[in-house]
């Protein structure tokens, strides 16, 4: 028959004292919490494919403009690169975000076609591509989603290209990018001459030399040799990247948004309830509580209503990756897996914004004088 | 040492930058044991000597003394009111969230007494107060008497010197207000408590062996 009463039960309660807003502010809760994990988990998933792909195709070094808003970079600069007795390959790269069809979006690749960024591929069907031409190959994911195989045709921004592969392998980015000759991207694009970046294999270092004296001794090199370039190391490309960064900064900046506006639903929801609740707590001040006991009732509460609100936004979030892998937009740059960090971070962080929106209703509860809280209708 | 259990010399309390004096400078001693009860009219600031002495709240001047030390100063407040006094109102006071068994436990919340022993402590306060067969049951499932006799359960919780109840009976009827008072006068006998009753119902007022009265925050007799 006993039952035990805790401080984490009592709380538990007094939360399912009114359901409905309750479950209303683990809804508000929850929609930022999922826009966290959906977002942020959709811009890491994002840079983690950045790094697959340098990975698997060899890249040590990616070679791009300075500032960051200029993203091209002159191809003449490749000769010079290639001189450097550091450097093993060059492949000059131009990556575009372009509508295939008018329902699907997709990253395209502008490639040489002996680009030794190929070596990470293996052709399903077809071959590969050649400079000059207009043909394209599509990743797997990207042919399933229209339907195309090596053979077909199909139209892009008014020129009938030819596909002439389907490849699986490499990144999440690839597998649903298309890649076409440099040649016949930089005309499609405008950008004669240009390129995004050259991605750059260097030659194996003498032995004893540690891969990153390597790396940055060919850093040195290629900017002395070419000022107003910077030689990125391709883990470091896979972080700062214009696309990746801006990425997070869109990722963090809304989910801060959806953050803000579910803390305050916590905060009112904390404060009606500690205002409903001032005579209780004058009788649990009257039953000896120290005003830091009601205030640690009051934050466990807060705190509980972040925990749940982190709990369904994980499951909001998760829910809401899946749609955006299957919709044509988006499915070439969206991947499903979440890493186990940034689900602990989006509890982490639901428990910290329930705590930080309890605090103002806390302190307030815990200032009550007993008297008045008691008297208090 | 003073022979007092609580002592209150010259007390005075005012509100609203002293423009309402509550207590007007009182002079009391309660010997441990004692049943004292306080009567008044409205406004005459018994209430307000009951807080004082319970430490709910600080005097405008004057002290309350608990076994000779000075509440606020000399006592911690908080400490004084989880250890040493019981509460009773005339609203119960009861968590509605809580059932018969939880609301007795809440003064242990924190501290007080070890989790694992919580639950039977409660179950033995609630039979000792005859409602065995409610231990399960929220507040809106009791009647009001039943409601007390929880409240009362909790008060005693920490096993304080003194009990503190204010218009303990205020909310019944004839019957259970009997029934009240005979668990309050029988708590008193049995575990040698402080009882302070306020109350404006003569005959519980009378039947306490020490009985003051009060007008305009003094004391009469």
């Amino acid at each position: 028959m006993s039952t035990t009463l805790t401080l984490a039960n009592f709380a538990w309660k007094n939360a399912g004292r009114r359901r409905l807003r309750t479950c209303l502010t683990l809804c508000g809760i929850g929609m930022g919490i999922g826009a966290f994990v959906a977002l942020v988990g959709f811009s890491r998933g994002f840079e983690h494919a950045w790094l697959e792909m340098y990975e698997s195709s060899g890249t040590d070094l990616a070679v791009v403009q300075r500032t960051f808003m200029n993203t091209t970079v002159n191809q003449a600069a490749e000769g010079t690169l290639r001189s450097l007795p550091e450097v093993a390959a060059v492949s000059p790269m131009i990556i575009n975000m372009m509508d295939v069809t008018p329902e699907v979006n997709a990253l395209v690749y502008g490639w040489q076609a002996d680009s030794f960024e190929f070596a990470a591929l293996t052709l399903d069907q077809g071959r590969r591509l050649q400079d000059g031409h207009a043909e394209v190959m599509l990743g797997r994911l990207l042919a399933e989603s229209l339907g195309k195989k090596a053979g077909d045709t199909m139209d892009i921004q008014g020129t009938t290209f030819l596909v002439a592969g389907v490849y699986h392998g490499g990144s999440a980015l690839e597998a649903g990018a298309m890649i076409m000759p440099l040649d016949q991207l930089q005309t499609l694009a405008s950008l004669e001459g240009k390129v995004t970046a050259f991605h750059v294999k260097l030659k194996p270092g003498d032995p004893g030399d540690l891969p990153e004296d390597r790396v940055r001794k060919a850093q040195a090199a290629i900017e002395s040799a070419l000022p107003g370039l910077r030689a990125v190391p391709a883990m470091e490309r896979a972080s700062n990247n214009q696309l990746v960064v801006l990425a997070h900064a869109a990722a963090w900046g809304t989910s801060a948004i959806a953050l803000l506006v579910g803390m305050l639903g916590i905060a009112n929801t904390m404060a009606m309830s500690v205002f409903e609740r001032t005579q209780e707590i004058g009788v649990l001040r009257a039953m000896g509580w120290p005003a830091r006991r009601v205030m640690t009732l009051i934050l466990v509460e807060a705190a509980g209503l972040g925990l749940g609100g982190g709990l369904l936004g994980l499951l909001g979030g998760w829910v809401a990756l899946r749609v955006l892998a299957s919709l044509p937009k988006t499915a070439s740059v969206v991947s499903t897996s979440l890493s186990p960090w940034t689900l602990t971070e989006a509890l982490g962080i639901a428990v910290l914004v329930g705590l930080a929106a309890g605090v103002i209703p806390a302190w307030h509860a815990a200032r009550l004088s007993p008297v008045e809280a008691i008297g208090h209708e | 040492m003073s022979d007092s259990l609580l002592e209150v010399q010259e007390l005075r309390k005012s509100y609203e930058d002293g423009h309402i004096q509550a207590l007007a400078g009182v002079d009391l001693k309660v010997r441990a044991g004692e049943f004292v009860s306080i009567s008044g009219a409205s406004g005459s600031g018994k209430s307000t000597l009951l807080h004082l002495l319970g430490g709910l709240d600080l005097p405008s001047s004057g002290k309350v003394l608990f076994q000779g030390r000075a509440l606020g100063s000399e006592v911690d407040l908080d400490e004084y009111r989880s250890q040493h006094v019981g509460f009773i109102f005339q609203a119960f006071h009861l968590l509605p969230c809580l059932r018969a068994m939880e609301n007795v436990q809440v003064p242990w919340l924190g501290g007080g007494l070890a989790r694992s022993e919580r639950g039977d402590r409660a179950e033995v306060l609630l039979r000792e107060m005859g409602l065995g067969h409610r231990l399960m049951h929220y507040p809106g499932q009791l009647s009001a008497g039943e409601r007390q006799r929880v409240a009362i359960a909790r008060s005693l919780a920490n096993n304080p010197d003194v009990l503190l109840a204010d218009e303990p009976t205020g909310n019944l009827d004839s019957v259970n207000s009997a029934k009240i008072m005979e668990i309050l006068v029988g708590l008193r006998a049995s575990r040698g408590m402080t009882l302070i009753v306020v109350t404006h119902e003569d005959s519980i007022a009378e039947s306490a062996p020490r009985h003051i009265r009060m007008r305009d925050g003094r004391i009469l007799c």
